[in-house]
């Protein structure tokens, strides 16, 4: 599997943070002083894999509360404001949308355009791998 | 509050405890449960309906305020406090008369928001889906729906000269306070791009009918959330970066309102918000999120920041009180409802608690001679309260038992105290896409192993669905003020409406 697929269990170096969305921003797109001094790091996130827009990608979105309609998928949804892009190695092994899950990945903050698919985000979680709680 | 607490107690302090003349003393007569509620008894004995006219009328609405979540909220609130939550008092708990209401709609066992907002606005019971027409509209048929309009009590108000406002963390062009003003056959008509194949066919959009509202001189004020619905797809949104509204006709209706008179505002923002200035009698639209208001336990985050439900009530009871004829408002909890619809008691608990606040605010800047004040839920929620805990029990953990033992399910597993009947933490999953019969159960995961008191936590489901669903029981309908004490017994929803109007004198003649 790579590193992408559904991980049994959590990493075995334990050097990852623990990040709640709870504590991403002080305010609107202002992140916390944890988030900033996380940025570059090792962290992990709990949240809920968002209904992907197909069923093979290298990214999903995690958010904190499930999404049961896929904002790709119709235009009149809004994703919340406090969303994390989760960016791959490999395919994602497509979790349901109510399914809680840990994911573990690179923090990168800052807003950023993806070059394929032109998603704007602005905390991300790279070369990212989940398992389910 | 105080106000409340002195004048049941002034009631109170004439009447003597009464013990029968020759009774024998009661081995229970000085336990405090007995006493405590031989003094509620005092304070019923000494109500005093209040029987004259309601110069005003404040209607709150806690969108999907079940009994349970009352239940659950007034807990949580002593618990939080540090003090008993299962005797704790939340505002409305004082309130003198209580009834409750059936919520079933005309062609429905379990009603969405659109008729039993339309129920206690109008008197009559709709359809699902319906707003401000009578049973003989059809869902989603503009022509038809023409000559099914129904008149509501706001709209009486205004032909009556009194002030009206609406307040909601929902969008202000939600099914709830559109009840109000609006009278459409689709609840989701909440700009002219959703009615998609029935536009142009002389039917207008929610949004279009609050700021171009044809009733008397129109609302004095409207805060909520929904801007999307009055920009256009053309304008940028000032708060939301990359975001434009979503109406497709080209119209601003923030600028149809502020143009309509040198004295009509319009506000977005929580500062804002903060300076406006009643001194000249201001019609105040005021439209804090692109959508949806953000959830109390989310407030403080919001980009450009929100007034609360409280200050929202505060500020329309003081513009509203300008008016010498009177006024009717609508507060709506309108959020409480998405916490539930999301399977996530806790947010569904803190926006009940900051709607109990905006009663408190109601009370404390009103009469109880003049104002009759109606607090009640448009619909039940499919969330209840597990046994049996013991007394303290954190009412987010997991059930611990009296013995001081966690509760197991028959699985061996232990529960939490909330627990809802459906929706996304149900513990079966939902079909995957392409697929078409269900999984194995599965072993049920064990609650205890996470922390249930996070604010993100969702509890526990049997059905597994995307939304949680709205419930079928009956909702508490509580009442202070004039007409009050017409509150009681069980009473069909519809009914709240033909109290307000008789309390106002809005239907004489009839």
């Amino acid at each position: 599997m790579l590193a992408a697929a559904l991980s049994n269990m959590p990493s075995a170096m334990a050097a990852a943070a623990t990040l709640a969305f709870n504590e991403l921003y002080v305010r609107g797109t202002e992140p916390t002083e944890k988030t900033r001094s996380l940025a570059g790091k090792l962290v992990t996130m709990q949240g809920f894999m968002a209904p992907p827009l197909k069923a093979e990608a290298d990214f999903f979105v995690l958010t904190k509360m499930p999404m049961a309609v896929c904002p790709f998928c119709d235009s009149t949804m809004d994703w919340p404001d406090d969303i994390v892009l989760v960016l791959t190695d490999g395919l994602v092994d497509i979790q349901p949308f109510t399914a809680s899950i840990t994911v573990e990945g690179v923090l990168s903050i800052g807003f950023r355009k993806e070059v394929e698919t032109g998603f704007v985000s602005f905390v991300r979680l790279e070369s990212a791998r989940f398992w389910r709680n | 509050m105080t106000r409340l607490k002195s004048s049941l107690l002034a009631c109170a302090a004439f009447i003597a405890i009464t013990q029968p003349a020759a009774a024998e003393a009661l081995p229970q007569q000085n336990d405090s449960y007995y006493i405590a509620a031989a003094k509620q008894l005092e304070a019923a004995l000494a109500r005093k309906p209040i029987e004259g006219k309601a110069k005003n009328v404040i209607l709150f609405v806690g969108d999907g305020m079940s009994v349970p979540t009352v239940t659950a909220a007034r807990i949580l609130e002593g618990q939080k406090r540090g003090v008993d939550g299962e005797s704790n008092n939340l505002t409305i708990d004082l309130f003198p008369f209580v009834a409750l209401a059936k919520t079933y709609s005309h062609d429905g066992q379990v009603s969405d928001s659109a008729p039993t907002a339309t129920a206690m606005t109008t008197g009559i019971k709709t359809k699902n889906d319906i707003i401000g027409l009578n049973q003989n509209a059809m869902y989603k048929d503009c022509e038809g729906s023409k000559d099914k309009h129904v008149t509501t009590a706001f709209e009486l108000a205004e032909a009556a000269g009194l002030a009206t406002g609406v307040v909601s963390t929902a969008r202000i062009t939600h099914a709830t306070p559109a009840a109000a003003y609006a009278h459409v056959a689709n609840r989701d008509w909440e700009d002219d791009a959703q009615m998609k194949d029935q536009k142009g066919k002389g039917c207008l959009d929610i949004a279009d009918q609050l700021v171009n509202w044809g009733a008397g001189d129109g609302f004095e004020v409207a805060l909520g959330g929904g801007r999307q619905h009055f920009l256009p797809k053309e304008t940028a949104d000032p708060e939301d970066e990359g975001k434009t509204g979503t109406r497709t006709d080209g119209r601003n209706l923030t600028e149809e309102w502020t143009k309509k008179s040198n004295n009509n505002i319009f506000v977005w923002n929580g500062a804002d918000f903060a300076k406006i200035d009643l001194t000249s009698g201001p019609k105040i639209l005021g439209l804090f999120d692109r959508s949806h208001m953000e959830f109390e336990a989310d407030r403080a985050k919001d980009k450009a920041g929100e007034p609360s439900l409280a200050e929202m009530t505060a500020l329309a009871i003081d513009r509203l009180s300008q008016n010498d004829k009177g006024y009717i408002l609508m507060v709506e909890g309108g959020r409480i409802d998405h916490a539930h619809h999301n399977g996530n008691a806790a947010r569904a608990l803190e926006d009940t608690l900051a709607f109990d606040q905006a009663v408190k605010t109601a009370l404390e800047k009103t009469k109880r001679e003049d104002t009759l004040i109606i607090v009640t839920a448009d619909h039940s929620h499919a969330m209840t309260i597990n046994g049996y805990p013991k007394r303290g029990n954190p009412i987010l953990g997991v059930a611990v038992d009296v013995d001081g033992e966690v509760m197991k399910g028959g699985d061996g597993i232990p529960y939490t105290t909330l627990a809802y009947a459906n929706g996304p933490g149900a513990v079966f999953k939902p079909l995957a896409e392409g697929q078409t019969s269900p999984e194995p159960a599965g072993i049920r995961p064990d609650p205890s192993a996470t922390d249930t008191t996070d604010i993100n936590y969702l509890q526990q489901a049997i059905v597994p669905l995307a939304s949680e669903t709205h419930a079928g029981d009956d909702v508490a309908v509580y009442a202070w003020g004039p007409q009050a004490h017409l509150m009681q017994g069980t009473v069909e929803q519809n009914y709240i409406y033909h109290v307000i109007a008789h309390a106002m004198g809005l239907n004489a003649g009839m």
